[in-house]
């Protein structure tokens, strides 16, 4: 379709990209609603996720209790919302540790080439040789007392070696086409070409692996909590809450089901968000 | 009668692609035929739809996103609404297609010999070894030096211009009646552009095939072609004998084409003539002729009534103009 | 006549070799010429010809292994750092595909100011002022299209684009890498006219590389042929077209496809294929494909003479001149 059209296309490009569509954007409203359930959760009229309840323990949804209690009588829909905290803070803080170390050393490693380039490289395909969730298991369990920052540092430090890879290649595929060329022979210099020229490019692809990133984190948190390697609870996240779910779950299925639910949603929008952005920034696709 | 004798006749063919900005009517309403092995030329600009027109007569359009009106007979088969499976009977057999990028339209991993074997196999029921007799004789066909050694060479160890040849030795290998080639040389040098048109032209008279020369290059297809059609914003605009088309046009957009390549023959620094602003926006078609805007001689008749095609002087020389160009046929006395 | 000025670039004996020791692939062996101030230089010839390469080494966009690149007396080849970066602003070049030589995500105004703002030589309005005179004189509406996206330009549009960028520095060479080969025709004459009209009004001297032999003649004021790497003939255009000495040029003339019914129908095609510049053939590097060539063309390599004024071939057996 892309080959018989090129010819059609030719004639004007398109001013003005293809809508996101509806989904993106219902997409976007449940992580932004997710967020802001996150940061405003103290200040939210919600119960105490810590509060045992011994009155109403392994309550279903009901009224009171939006999603029911668990079988220490806790709210489990405030405990959905407060787990939200550690999953998201953990998927965004280590992404951007990666991102801020991985993503400008890729950059530059595919500018520069050369000798910086293949030292670098090669260390970074023997780290990513070596498996992430060992080493951040290995770390972890190590590491005592574990904490919110440790974790999010691990798994930051771990992810590097991927943005560097992700972002090393995208920008390969730019740095070597005529109008960086031409910026040079312009008199640019190198950390002009970086800033105005390769940054731009490389952006929405940044942001799409990102979000994929973010995604994928908060998966590694939910399977390292599986582990009980996350946080201590009782503070709530939803990769512990699913864990300590696990041995009640027949009596109390519903302990399963919303931080399940809570986790999958998330991440589907995450995914779908991180795709859509990608096709659309993606300027050499044929849009039509 | 005469109609039976055609290798190919297309009447009022439409190619319209459905996209976000409406229709996009990339072939609008197309009539001509093909004799048997005969040579035509599909003269246009990006954007004047002459490789859809071809996709769409070999029957390659996408299954979505695109309707097809109109007839497009091939050798008695009609080509427009048949399902795959019929078109796949005559792919390779009746006609056959040699596409412009001869890297992507080989398969980088698999030897050259087995590109070949494998439609000869799959398709004409050959054994191993009579396929591979067959493919080395078609490598031999097309000029490949050292065709025994060739045969189990990867494409990417083949210059560009055996690696066309390679693409036509495939495209052979079902003795097609009708070659379809879309823009076959370019990106080939001068030199190797001339030896692969040659080696077109020999074929067809050796094994009794047509030609279509799909091009913007008019250097292609004036020395070897029958028949040029111009196509300009999806529609002929000019038809005819290659002497017509290029020393007795009627159409101001075919001497503007003309004119506007520079010439070996002329002296450095000629002005060129050029043709102001740029093909139109096929989503924003204008009621009158698409070229109006871009000629010199419009009129308002132009850019209200689109012009049909009308026969000039000669036989099947047809043109769409309000205000053709005069003929230089009238001055000499009939 | 020539003799008397003073050249504009002068290149001496200029080697591109890529590759380490053992694969070295020499792209450009041994290339020497003038430009003239105020002239059009063609140069031509097929792929991997090293034409490109050559135009490529003079803007030092890849290292020349050997060889000078005098720009008014200073050798560009021996630059480095800011110095390089100062000597080519007095060159300028434009790339072959039009859509891949401008940044999609920048705006038309920024991509033409780019040069002047890595310089901060103009600021401000009068900056404005300079950009969209550039784009007038490119036949591009500052007012209508200056602020879009480079993305949404036609090929012929971003073509006219990359012109007013390279000319905003008011370079003295201007060297054209097959600029208009990737253009439909009608737009390609545009484009061919403008680069003229430019020329004149700004004093530019051009090193225009392409691959079609009417283009290269219609801008230049001399040709020069290469054939893998090395230049085979260089002389004035319209002579140089109406009697190659070079037997490669002859070959080279008569395989264009001329868009003329009557022209002849290429009797004598040029056999096979130009030999890998991995292992290039001993003494003239055409002899392989030449019909004329004897055993001193394998034994010694034909030095570049004059066989008339401005006008040399490097051929042991130059093709008998009918002129005078």
């Amino acid at each position: 379709m892309n080959e018989l059209l090129e010819e059609v296309s030719l004639v004007e490009r398109p001013e003005k990209n293809k809508p996101l569509g509806i989904l993106f954007w219902v997409c976007v409203g449940w992580v932004a609603l997710n967020v802001f359930g996150a940061i405003f959760a103290n200040v939210l009229p919600l119960q105490n996720p810590l509060f045992e309840n011994f009155s109403a323990v392994n309550a279903g949804p009901g009224l009171h209790h939006l999603f029911g209690t668990d079988d220490l009588g806790r709210d489990i829909f405030s405990r959905v919302v407060y787990g939200s905290r550690v999953s998201i803070a953990v998927g965004v803080g280590a992404m951007l540790i990666g991102f801020g170390i991985g993503a400008p050393l890729g950059m530059l490693a595919a500018y520069r080439r050369g000798r910086f380039d293949m030292v670098l490289t090669t260390v970074m395909y023997i780290l990513l040789a070596f498996p992430a969730i060992i080493a951040t298991i290995a770390v972890l369990s190590f590491w005592a007392p574990r904490g919110l920052a440790k974790i999010i540092l691990v798994i930051g430090l771990a992810s590097v070696p991927l943005v560097y890879r992700v972002i090393r290649t995208a920008t390969m595929s730019i740095a070597t086409k005529d109008y960086i060329i031409a910026a040079k022979v312009q008199g640019a210099t190198d950390r002009r070409i970086l800033v105005k020229e390769l940054l731009p490019n490389v952006t929405p692809i940044g942001v799409s692996f990102l979000l994929i990133g973010v995604a994928t984190v908060i998966t590694l948190e939910g399977a390292l909590a599986f582990l009980g390697l996350s946080v201590n609870p009782p503070t709530p996240s939803w990769g512990n809450m699913i864990n300590e779910a696990r041995t009640v779950m027949a009596q109390n299925p519903w302990l399963v089901i919303f931080p399940s639910l809570a986790l999958c949603l998330f991440l589907l929008c995450l995914n779908f968000i991180g795709d859509r952005l990608r096709s659309h920034f993606d300027v050499t696709e044929v849009k039509l | 009668m005469s109609e039976n004798e055609k290798l190919l006749v297309v009447k009022d063919l439409v190619t319209t692609f459905a996209t976000p900005g409406g229709p996009l009517p990339a072939v609008g309403g197309v009539s001509f035929d093909l004799d048997q092995n005969e040579t035509l030329g599909i003269v246009g600009e990006s954007g004047s739809g002459k490789t859809v027109l071809s996709r769409t007569i070999m029957g390659l359009q996408p299954r979505t996103n695109v309707t097809v009106s109109g007839s497009a007979l091939l050798n008695g088969f009609e080509v427009v609404g048949a399902s795959e499976r019929a078109k796949r009977q005559i792919w390779g057999t009746d006609v056959a297609m040699v596409f412009q990028d001869p890297m992507t339209s080989l398969n980088p991993v698999m030897r050259i010999g087995k590109q070949i074997d494998e439609s000869l196999r799959v398709r004409h029921g050959m054994s191993r070894s009579s396929a591979k007799h067959r493919a080395i004789e078609l490598l031999e066909l097309v000029g490949i030096p050292s065709p025994q050694q060739r045969y189990s060479a990867y494409p990417g160890q083949l210059s560009g211009g055996m690696r066309q040849r390679v693409v036509i030795a495939i495209a052979l290998a079902g003795s097609p009646k009708l070659l379809m080639a879309d823009e076959p040389t370019t990106g080939l040098d001068v030199t190797i552009q001339a030896q692969i048109l040659n080696l077109l032209d020999e074929l067809k008279e050796r094994l009794k095939m047509s030609v279509i020369l799909v091009t913007h290059d008019l250097g292609v297809v004036a020395t070897r072609t029958s028949r040029i059609i111009v196509m300009y914003a999806g529609r002929i605009v000019e038809m005819g004998t290659t002497r017509d088309v290029f020393q007795d046009h009627r159409m101001p957009y075919t001497r503007a084409l003309l004119e506007s390549s520079p010439k070996v023959a002329s002296p450095s620094h000629t002005r060129l003539v050029t043709i102001p602003g740029r093909p139109p926006n096929l989503l924003k078609l204008a009621a009158g002729c698409s070229f109006a805007p871009r000629c010199a001689y419009a009129t308002d008749r132009c850019r209200q009534e689109r012009p049909e095609l009308q026969p000039a002087g000669d036989p099947g020389h047809l043109f769409a103009c309000w205000n053709p160009l005069p003929t230089t046929r009238g001055a000499t006395p009939q | 006549m020539t003799q008397e000025r003073q050249p504009l670039l002068k290149v001496r004996d200029l080697n591109v070799v890529f590759g380490s020791r053992h694969h070295a692939v020499s792209a450009v062996a041994g290339v020497s010429f003038d430009i003239f101030p105020g002239e059009t230089l063609g140069l031509v010839g097929e792929s991997g010809c090293g034409k490109s390469t050559t135009g490529k080494a003079l803007m030092r966009i890849v290292e020349p292994s050997s060889g000078t690149i005098e720009l008014e007396g200073v050798d560009i080849a021996s630059q480095s750092g800011r110095a390089l970066r100062n000597i080519r602003t007095h060159m300028q070049m434009i790339f072959q595909d039009p859509i891949s030589s401008l940044n999609p995500r920048r705006r038309v105004k920024d991509i033409v100011a780019e040069p002047l703002d890595c310089w901060k030589s103009v600021k401000g309005t009068e900056r404005d002022v300079l950009i969209s005179d550039l784009l007038n004189k490119v036949g591009i509406d500052p007012a209508v299209y200056g602020n879009r996206y480079a993305r949404q330009f036609s090929g012929g549009q971003c073509q006219r684009i990359s012109i007013a960028r390279s000319l905003a520095m008011r370079p003295k060479l201007l060297i054209c890498d097959e600029m208009v080969s990737a253009l439909d025709v009608s737009v390609q004459a545009q484009i061919l006219n403008l680069l003229e009209d430019l020329k004149h009004e700004y004093g530019l001297t051009l090193l225009f590389i392409a691959h079609d032999l009417a283009v290269v003649k219609n801008v230049s004021d001399r040709v020069a042929v290469m054939y893998l790497g090395k230049i085979c003939e260089i002389g004035p255009g319209d002579s140089l077209y109406e009697a190659p000495a070079h037997p490669y040029t002859k070959f080279l003339l008569g395989a264009a496809l001329e868009a003329d019914p009557d022209s002849p129908m290429h009797s004598q095609v040029l056999e096979g294929e130009p030999p890998s510049p991995l292992n290039p053939p001993s003494g003239c590097r055409f002899r392989t494909r030449c019909p004329n060539a004897t055993e001193l063309c394998a034994s010694e390599e034909p030095q570049p003479r004059e066989i008339a004024p401005g006008h040399q071939v490097a051929c042991h057996f130059p093709l008998t001149i009918t002129r005078k």
